[in-house]
């Protein structure tokens, strides 16, 4: 049987389950079913995407007077995908992101426009360290939102929560469970042998006890190398899509293994850096958006059987400057897109209200104004997704739950309590 | 606030090891530290965890007779003619090249020195259009070989040490650009190298000129009507200010930023970057399009310029000054600005004490800077301040080393001979220490807790492994052939490279461990037990093992 590509991205397909399965017989694997909790993945664009470039009004004459060098047409060649109106403007999708109109079309993603941090910093370092702080205007918050937010789920699993990258996101800082995992094949200790088998052992009792500030991180290190290799990962990897190559991808399968391997994953993130376009914005941001769409767009194939689990939320820290400098580029901006991607999705839709781009309407008079504040999308996750209903730990500073109807799911009686501290014995910093 | 665990038990054992500890293992006896926890090292060991990559052998009895003081200000006056064993080594490095024919050019594999560090700036800067991709980045790669020498070779470690924080605090991603990257053996030695010990203000120009810095932060392509943001955005963000004296809440209501005692702005403003941004409009490099010269050095076009009046900082910059006279002047009013000494002073301090270094310390470092502004030698004199106050040994386990100081310590301190290659390069990246090849400009992170992640650990601890296989082209280590012939048991041994690798010993759980690996179920005090192989072995996982230890990651 031929399977189309349409019922490849949204059906839960039996039959590529069960190529899945003779493909990877012999190793443990988790059955969908087995999966209690959801999962969430964040993927964080690191550099502040251009989401007036990606879903643009083109209609709009004072988006033309701004963007009219280095936007894409709406008819012709090179033309933007229409994707429906937001409230009564309509609005084209960047055609090298061909790949998220097929996730929209069938209703698995939505995007939040005029969405983000309503701090008005336009620091990368700083707008990043608020929104995964979790608490804007402060960035002293010793802990991350994900990290509070897994303390107040009591994660069982062996590796509930892992990051790709090099080192661990803001948005986990001070998580005592949170693990850097790049490549699965690879998370294991190198040594000779009994002696290698040793050594870990020795580092397992010394670093528990040493009170320098590698004993909980070193610790953390050696159980979860012991919990992935329990589970015998597959050597190398085998998805069931083929994901474009690049960093993304590899990041990416990480985390498809990972789910797959049935270790309680809860929470992954990921970055992807390389979109603060001040310059030469028309190939930098084409390029990069070939690449995440489709690569996500693979890894959300790839994850056919686990999709009614599955919450994928792609944020930044800011958008760009409505009006494009001389370089050809936009500098920082505020209001952007957000995007979320999932099984329960109420995809093909753009939530969120639009400003507008008169000049009254934009914040200080250049950039695009915020009317959805990233918290509120998260906390809709956090409560009908993950089942969280403790939004007073994971987003201290907020006081109202107002859903806007991304997800399906219901809704709980909130907690507004903060007081993290009982949940989080080892808190840092 | 709260003590944390760590100090508390740092606190506890710092009254127990007052006892002289010998490098020389015939000298006995050697009492590991009483408690589970770290000791605190003797000054030895502090200083050359912090102003060096570790420590060759005989280093710590170099230092410890020398003293403190005199190491210091040895270090701090290189003579880098007399560095005779480094440059030998850096002229006679050869580092692979080898790359596909392509349009134009020949299929290229061979072993080559590092010759672009000895080429002009217009020699380098043809290298840009070379037509093999491979040739245009090959002097990054060289320099990051010449540097990796230097880190484990060269007598001025502290003058390395301070390379590689100030081409973290001016970040250029070096594989960016073909224009940054054939250019890079300049930045690292004409604007880096050449101000490490200098003087902030002419540093910070240096940076600003350069082209490195003009084409990575967009200021080459910067003009009038609006201007380019990306450059004057960081230069209060990253290199002066920093972000905690950022105002973001005003935005661009000058008149109501609060002002110090001298009527200055306390901190900076969105205003204050957008009105940077057009004094710098103009500021490019020679590239040769448009009628301009094709030579790659910084170039001025006025007709570029936004030559009207500004505001920065509460300062009227009056229209018409002149060529330059605004991008200077902004240059002046950060350069000086107490916020942007402060931090840093603040960073000095976090990378060659603590993450969080006492602000007793930062204070003295505040004065020296303060008081040497127009000094040419103003970050020289501010850095021994700092690493001769009493705070710079009475702090210790409030910082680790990162994946290339691991690894350099490692090499360094077990004698082996490194010839850097891909290899190495590749693995510490994947370690997480990108040299020159950090995206962002706020460049590697400076606190721990960044480098205590699994990925950082684990692959740190792996790579200290496969260095020691002989399939592993970098490095050769012969651990046997450096034992004295006196060294012949199993305590003796793990004395021995305890010694050599930590300069004092370790707790006494961690020392019961590293006897049982090297001494399995035999005796102590005899020659170990098994085959030479197997020995060999067991010598190798010690070593490694040492490498992984909580006393050997502190700095």
């Amino acid at each position: 049987m031929e399977i189309t590509r349409r019922q490849f991205v949204v059906g839960c397909s039996t039959a590529i389950a069960a190529m899945a399965g003779g493909r990877l017989g012999g190793l443990a694997f988790a059955e969908p079913g087995d999966i209690q909790r959801d999962i969430m993945v964040v993927v964080f664009l690191r550099g502040g995407c251009d989401g007036l470039g990606i879903v643009s009004p083109l209609d709009d004459a004072n988006f033309q007077a701004a963007r009219n060098t280095i936007t894409f047409p709406n008819t012709g060649t090179g033309a933007g995908l229409e994707l429906g109106q937001m409230g009564s403007v309509p609005f084209w999708l960047h055609p090298k992101a061909a790949a998220f109109k097929e996730l929209f079309d069938s209703q698995d993603l939505a995007f939040i426009h005029a969405s983000g941090l309503t701090n008005g910093t336009r620091s990368h370092f700083d707008a990043m360290d608020f929104m995964e702080r979790g608490t804007p205007d402060n960035k002293s918050t010793s802990t991350g939102w994900l990290t509070r937010h897994m303390a107040a789920t009591s994660p069982d699993g062996v590796v509930p929560i892992m990051s790709t990258g090099s080192a661990l996101p803001a948005s986990l800082l001070g998580s005592p469970n949170a693990v850097t995992i790049s490549n699965v094949q690879r998370y294991a200790m190198q040594g000779y042998g009994t002696y290698g088998a040793q050594q870990q052992a020795a580092l397992n009792e010394i670093y528990t006890k040493t009170g320098s500030m590698l004993d909980a991180p070193a610790t953390r290190l050696l159980s979860s190398i012991a919990a992935v290799k329990a589970r015998n990962p597959a050597n190398p990897y085998v998805p069931i899509t083929t994901y474009p190559a690049g960093g993304l991808s590899d990041s990416l399968k990480a985390i498809a293994q990972m789910i797959k391997l049935d270790v309680g994953l809860q929470v992954a993130t990921l970055d992807f850096g390389g979109w603060d376009t001040h310059e030469s914005q028309v190939p930098i941001l084409g390029n990069q958006l070939d690449v995440l769409t489709r690569s996500l767009h693979a890894f959300y194939n790839d994850l056919v059987d686990y999709h009614s689990k599955l919450t994928i939320v792609v944020m930044s820290e800011f958008g760009r400057r409505l009006k494009a400098n001389r370089s050809a580029g936009t500098d920082h901006g505020h209001g952007n897109l957000a995007m979320v991607l999932g099984g329960n999705v109420n995809g093909g839709r753009i939530f969120g209200r639009w400003p507008g781009l008169a000049n009254v309407d934009l914040d200080h008079g250049v950039d695009l104004a915020i009317t959805t504040d990233y918290r509120t999308i998260l906390s809709e996750i956090v409560v009908r997704r993950l089942r969280n209903n403790r939004l007073g730990l994971v987003f201290p500073q907020i006081s109202q739950y107002q859903p806007l109807g991304l997800v399906r799911g219901t809704d709980m009686a909130i907690d507004w309590s903060s007081g993290f501290r009982s949940y989080l014995p080892m808190a840092r910093r | 606030m709260s003590l944390s665990r760590r100090q508390l038990l740092l606190g506890a054992a710092v009254g127990a090891t007052g006892a002289v500890v010998h490098e020389d293992v015939d000298a006995a006896p050697l009492q590991p530290s009483a408690t589970e926890a770290m000791a605190k090292p003797p000054f030895e060991v502090i200083a050359l965890s912090r102003m060096a990559y570790g420590a060759l052998s005989g280093d710590y009895a170099r230092v410890r007779t020398m003293g403190l003081t005199a190491y210091v200000d040895e270090q701090l006056n290189p003579n880098f003619a007399a560095d005779t064993d480094c440059n030998t080594r850096i002229a006679n490095a050869k580092l692979r090249i080898v790359y596909a024919a392509g349009t134009g050019f020949p299929a290229v594999d061979e072993m080559r020195g590092l010759d672009t560090l000895n080429k002009t700036q217009p020699e380098l800067w043809e290298l840009r259009v070379h037509p093999s991709n491979t040739e245009r980045i090959r002097p990054v790669d060289e320099v990051v070989a010449a540097n990796w020498i230097r880190a484990i070779y060269s007598k001025w470690q502290l003058f390395e040490i301070m390379t590689d924080f100030w081409h973290n605090h001016f970040n250029v991603w070096a594989y960016s650009d073909t224009r940054i990257s054939a250019l890079w053996p300049h930045y690292d030695k004409t604007v880096i190298r050449a101000n490490c010990f200098g003087n902030f203000r002419d540093f910070l120009e240096s940076v600003a000129t350069s082209p490195a810095m003009l084409y990575y932060l967009d200021n080459s392509t910067s003009r009038d009507g609006p201007a380019n943001e990306n450059f004057a955005r960081e230069l209060f963000e990253l290199h002066t200010f920093g972000s905690q004296n950022y105002l973001n809440n005003i935005y661009d209501n000058w008149q109501e930023v609060p002002r110090d005692n001298q009527g200055r702005p306390i901190g900076y403003i969105d205003q204050d970057v957008y009105e940077a941004a057009r004094a710098f409009t103009g500021w490019t490099v020679a590239d040769g399009v448009g009628g301009i010269p094709n030579t790659g050095v910084f170039h001025y076009v006025d007709t570029w310029n936004d030559n009207a009046q500004k505001i920065v900082l509460a300062n009227f910059l009056n229209a018409n000054a002149g060529p330059q006279v605004h991008g200077k002047a902004v240059l002046d009013l950060v350069a000086k600005h107490p916020a942007t000494i402060r931090n840093i002073c603040t960073k000095l301090c976090r990378r060659l004490v603590s993450d969080n270094p006492p602000k007793s310390l930062v204070d003295k470092a505040v004065a020296v800077w303060t008081a040497n502004y127009d000094a040419p030698d103003q970050i020289k004199k501010t850095i021994r301040a700092i690493l001769l106050a009493p705070e710079f040994l009475a702090t210790w386990g409030g910082k680790i080393r990162r994946p290339n100081e691991v690894v350099a310590a490692y090499l360094r301190s077990t004698g082996a001979e490194v010839k850097p290659t891909a290899e190495l390069f590749s693995w510490i990246t994947i370690c997480g220490y990108r040299m020159f090849n950090w995206a962002t400009p706020t460049g590697h992170p400076d606190e721990s807790g960044y480098w205590s992640s699994s990925n950082a650990l684990l692959n740190t601890w792996n790579l200290l492994f496969h260095l020691q296989q002989a399939y592993f082209p970098p490095a050769t280590f012969d651990l046997q052939g450096q034992m004295p012939s006196s060294v012949t048991t199993v305590r003796q041994i793990v004395d021995y490279w305890v010694m050599r690798m930590l300069g004092y010993q370790p707790s006494a759980l961690v020392k019961t461990k590293l006897l049982n690996l090297m001494g399995q179920a035999g005796n102590l005090d005899a020659v170990p037990v098994g085959s030479a192989n197997d020995v060999k072995l067991r010598l190798s996982s010690l070593v490694h093992m040492i490498g992984m230890l909580p006393e050997f990651y502190t700095r």
